[in-house]
């Protein structure tokens, strides 16, 4: 038994929360996760989004702070001062499409800055691969985000794409999952970054896609949340990793979308936000997943999200991007 | 952000919130007191010592751990392969004291592995001893896994004999699943393994390697029905093997295995998606091989399956349309 009764977001709630956070500085958290704030930032704003009230918090501000997050080599990074780093130049890029404010940067700067960070002269088995930042770890997240960053500024093509997708092809394992990089394990998030990598390739014929929507379905455990590999336990966020893995794949309904819709609202905090699961502390990355999980089983109320960028696909639509899902093979949609 | 309770909610007293007070005021001051310190390129060992009480209260400072590495390699101790040794292995402990606290965090596993790569003289046996007892404490955690790989791949870079390491690796996965067969992480680091292993034998070996692994993975099956993980070997076992006659005279042994199966428990969930699954593989090898009563007995297991595994309802009526179609039967 849930405490809300069935279905029951709450909206004004989740909005409140997500306005207070930036107000939260008397406690260590706040500081502790200034890494990361742009990224928080994100979160918070496609929340706002698909619960449509964007104007719940300050654009200009926004927009003033994450142009600040800019570094000299193009880059962006977590916070003012911060080293850039693609996962802080993937929200900031995000954040300003969606607050259609991404004229105000320079995108030749970042897409220099994304290049320099792809390792065309270290190829194995015609892998290529993307370094997160100069300290050169790499991992499929990051093809994904320089593929999706690219895509922003219409430069994918400058991108060496078929030695990327080589690389994700060598992330893929026996059970049709992806993981972080060639070699391991598959893992709900790295299904997505990789599925979703692979559509703005429009390369998804790489894809098993009888064995990972399989693999995918399995996530759904009898409390109708989803967990992130076997054997794990469940938790909000998957509900977004998962679910829209299973969008791209056009097999949406192979988990319940009752039960998920249960378990999403049952984790949330009277009090606003959502947490990772039920009787625990919310928090603005689980409010954002949980909801863009609602809103892909289409729950009411909600604007649509697009399954490849996290971003409403209103915004997607205007800036072009939606043509990805023109490589969906013709198959698929039987 | 994973995993805190939510506590009842009370008012925290006068002391309490002056106790959090200097709690965030110490932290942001260490931290504005780092930055300042980055900001104006400072590399000493003072800069150092500042670094590492920061990163000891938040691993997750990247920018942190980029300064600290940049300072590393500024100071005059970084020249002489001597000192940098030096510098570097109290650099691991300083790590290994932080690990349990923070065995999630990527950046301080990608901090150990440029410490590690940067040392003069490694100790990548070593290492490999400190992620195996790591991994002791849990066998899923994704980063040891990660980070395994990484040191395996020193050791076989350095190694004179490359086939002597990958038959090491693939006797700890044999371990590892001896002690647990439902360890995932050790079968899936173990299917990497495997096309190395069988690369060295001849042909006999091969069929020698693959009827072991038949085995242990049947073991697994027979252990746990339901473990999802180890059908999903089978299938791949499947994948690689040489002929379609190889490949269907398994799919029998499997049906027969669920069969087996299905006789102690009729319901089970997991023998009967895979009953139909290796059913209709076997007619996608060879048409005609699997009779009409069979196909049947597909469909009507399909139909079973909606009532047990009812969030999977949709992928079961899918199954069901296309192998209706497949088989020219009426649904």
């Amino acid at each position: 038994m849930t405490m809300f009764g069935t279905n029951q977001l709450l909206v004004d709630k989740h909005v409140e929360f997500i306005q207070n956070l930036d107000k939260k500085q008397d406690g260590l958290e706040y500081w502790m996760t200034e890494h990361l704030r742009v990224s928080g930032i994100y979160w918070g704003l496609v929340a706002l989004f698909l619960l449509d009230r964007p104007q719940a918090l300050d654009h200009e501000q926004i927009i003033s702070y994450v142009r600040g997050c800019q570094n000299a080599d193009g880059g962006f990074g977590g916070h003012t001062h911060h080293d850039s780093h693609l996962l802080y130049t993937m929200s900031s890029v995000q954040i300003l499409s969606m607050l259609n404010a991404l004229d105000q940067i320079d995108g030749k700067k970042v897409t220099k800055y994304v290049l320099s960070l792809q390792q065309t002269n270290k190829q194995t088995n015609g892998q290529t691969t993307v370094c997160g930042d100069v300290w050169g770890e790499h991992d499929t997240r990051f093809a994904f985000i320089a593929m999706a960053v690219l895509s922003f500024f219409n430069t994918q093509d400058q991108l060496d794409t078929n030695g990327i997708v080589e690389y994700i092809r060598g992330a893929m394992n026996y059970d049709g999952g992806f993981g972080s990089k060639p070699g391991g394990e598959s893992h709900a998030a790295q299904v997505y970054t990789c599925v979703a990598a692979l559509a703005v390739a429009g390369r998804l014929d790489v894809v098993d896609r009888d064995r990972l929507s399989g693999w995918l379905a399995e996530r759904q455990l009898l409390c109708g949340g989803m967990n992130g590999r076997p054997q794990k336990l469940e938790d909000v966020c998957y509900a977004w990793w998962v679910g829209s893995a299973l969008d791209i794949l056009r097999r949406r309904h192979w988990i319940s979308a009752e039960k998920l819709v249960e378990f999403v609202v049952s984790a949330q905090d009277e009090k606003g936000g959502i947490a990772d699961r039920p009787g625990d502390v919310a928090d603005v990355y689980h409010t954002c997943f949980g909801i863009a999980g609602l809103s892909l089983v289409r729950y009411p109320g909600l604007n649509e999200v697009d399954p490849v960028y996290c971003m409403p696909r209103s915004v997607v639509r205007r800036l072009g991007l939606h043509k990805w899902q023109d490589n969906v093979p013709e198959s698929w949609s039987q | 952000m994973h995993g805190r309770r939510r506590q009842q909610e009370r008012e925290p007293t006068q002391d309490e919130l002056q106790q959090a007070k200097q709690r965030v005021d110490r932290y942001r001051a260490l931290n504005t007191h780092v930055m300042d310190l980055k900001a104006t390129s400072v590399f000493t060992n003072d800069a150092l010592d500042a670094t590492k009480r920061l990163l000891e209260q938040n691993t997750e400072l990247h920018t942190v751990w980029n300064y600290r590495r940049t300072i590393f390699t500024s100071l005059d101790e970084w020249q002489c392969q001597d000192t940098r040794q030096e510098m570097l292995d109290g650099e691991l402990k300083f790590l290994l004291g932080i690990i349990t606290k923070n065995i999630k965090s990527y950046w301080m596993w990608n901090h150990r592995m440029w410490a590690l790569s940067s040392l003069p003289r490694p100790e990548w046996q070593r290492e490999l001893g400190l992620v195996a007892k790591l991994l002791a404490l849990d066998a899923r955690n994704y980063h040891g896994w990660d980070y395994r790989r990484f040191v395996v791949a020193q050791l076989k870079d350095a190694a004179t004999d490359k086939h002597e390491v990958d038959t090491q690796e693939f006797a700890f996965t044999t371990e590892q699943i001896n002690h647990d067969c439902a360890n995932h992480s050790a079968w899936h680091n173990r299917s990497k393994l495997l096309p190395e292993i069988l690369a060295q034998r001849d042909e006999d070996g091969q069929l020698e390697v693959l009827q072991t692994e038949n085995d242990l993975i049947l073991n697994a099956i027979y252990t746990d029905p339901d473990d999802q993980n180890a059908w999903l070997y089978y299938d791949w076992l499947l994948d690689i093997q040489k002929s379609d006659e190889d490949r269907s005279r398994l799919l029998r042994n499997k049906i027969a295995a669920i069969r087996e199966l299905l006789e102690l428990e009729e319901d089970s969930k997991r023998p009967l998606v895979e009953l139909v699954s290796a059913y209709a593989e076997l007619e996608r090898l060879q048409s005609g091989s699997v009779s009409e009563p069979e196909k049947k007995e597909c469909l009507e297991t399909l139909r079973r399956l909606e009532s047990i595994d009812p969030y999977r309802v949709g992928r079961y009526t899918d199954m069901s349309r296309t192998l209706s179609k497949q088989w020219a039967l009426g649904a």
